[in-house]
């Protein structure tokens, strides 16, 4: 098993003011790439679909939050074009609240594992994953209306992120150290000044090294 | 992590566009560049954002008194290939 490796990052936080939002995004070099996009708006519209390279995103998951008029999606896209490209998302109107985006690179990556996301509970907020493979990274991202404090993956280990404003607070960017998580549960904490946040994780995965195979095509040492 | 100034300018009646002018790591300068911002095109779509949704007032309602506006709210941890200079003096822009 390999951890995927981080690569490139860009993090915006404008307003779109019209129905869609673009800009470049430098995908690295490498085998297995992987590309994430977290983005984080008001509720008043929703994001119809993403492309990047012109390429249509997958998208893991839209989801209202409605107690905090936000809505939250989690798109990505396996084997990117590489380099300069524009990732572009459209939306269902016109946008004109501060929108939180966020997009990071991968290489060395088998796509997206387990994914889960909890509404708003009391700081400080604690939530598992049970990550599917070994070496894997996990992201996390939360919004409330106070200040946030940490993201913790695992619980313990405060992992930096960046900090957006969409009439809400965002944190967004958080990520395991290099090596990964075994398989297994992962205990993941975010913590805010006061009151409640949310809570979603998701796994990136390493790659599986293949064992050598059994032909008569291999190297060998003949010990005497 | 650098950040891209962006210049923003009317597209179409109710539509801006976004173009990439220079990038910089001066947080004096990108605090300078978003507070005009935010007093500027930041104020107006807050105090018309209800409008602005509900198209009773159009963003190019601002351009009439204001060809264009810079943010530096973009960061990015790599410029390689997106041929930006770098921007020291806000008088650059």
């Amino acid at each position: 098993m390999s951890a995927p490796i981080k690569g490139n990052v860009t993090s915006i936080n404008q307003s779109p003011n019209g129905n869609f939002y673009q800009f470049t995004h430098n995908q690295n070099t490498g085998n297995d790439g992987l590309v994430i996009f977290l983005l984080t708006m008001a509720n008043s519209v929703t994001p119809s679909n993403a492309t990047y390279g012109g390429v249509t995103m997958n998208r893991l998951y839209t989801i209202n939050r409605g107690g905090l008029s936000q809505r939250m999606a989690f798109y990505y896209l396996v084997s990117p074009p590489t380099g300069n490209n524009t990732l572009r998302v459209n939306f269902s109107g016109n946008q004109w609240n501060p929108i939180s985006v966020h997009v990071k690179s991968f290489t060395g990556s088998g796509g997206i594992g387990a994914s889960l996301r909890s509404g708003g509970s009391s700081t400080p907020h604690n939530r598992t994953l049970t990550v599917q493979q070994d070496d894997s990274l996990i992201v996390t991202t939360s919004t409330g209306v106070n200040q946030i404090l940490t993201q913790q993956i695992p619980t313990g280990s405060n992992k930096t992120f960046v900090t957006h404003n969409t009439n809400r607070q965002v944190s967004v960017g958080a990520i395991s150290s290099d090596v990964g998580h075994s398989t297994g549960v992962v205990n993941l904490r975010a913590t805010a000044t006061y009151g409640n946040l949310t809570l979603d994780r998701t796994e990136i995965k390493g790659l599986i090294n293949s064992p050598p195979s059994s032909g008569s095509s291999g190297d060998f040492f003949l010990l005497m | 992590m650098y950040t891209i100034i962006q210049k923003i300018e009317l597209e179409s009646q109710n539509n801006v566009k976004f173009s990439d002018v220079g990038y910089t790591t001066s947080d004096i300068i990108i605090c300078d560049v978003n507070k005009y911002y935010d007093l500027t095109l930041g104020s107006f779509i807050g105090l018309n954002r209800t409008e602005l949704e509900t198209g009773s007032v159009l963003i190019d309602t601002f351009f009439n008194s204001s060809s264009y506006v810079y943010e530096a709210r973009y960061l990015v941890d790599t410029i390689e290939g997106l041929e930006l200079n770098e921007i020291t003096n806000i008088n650059q822009l």
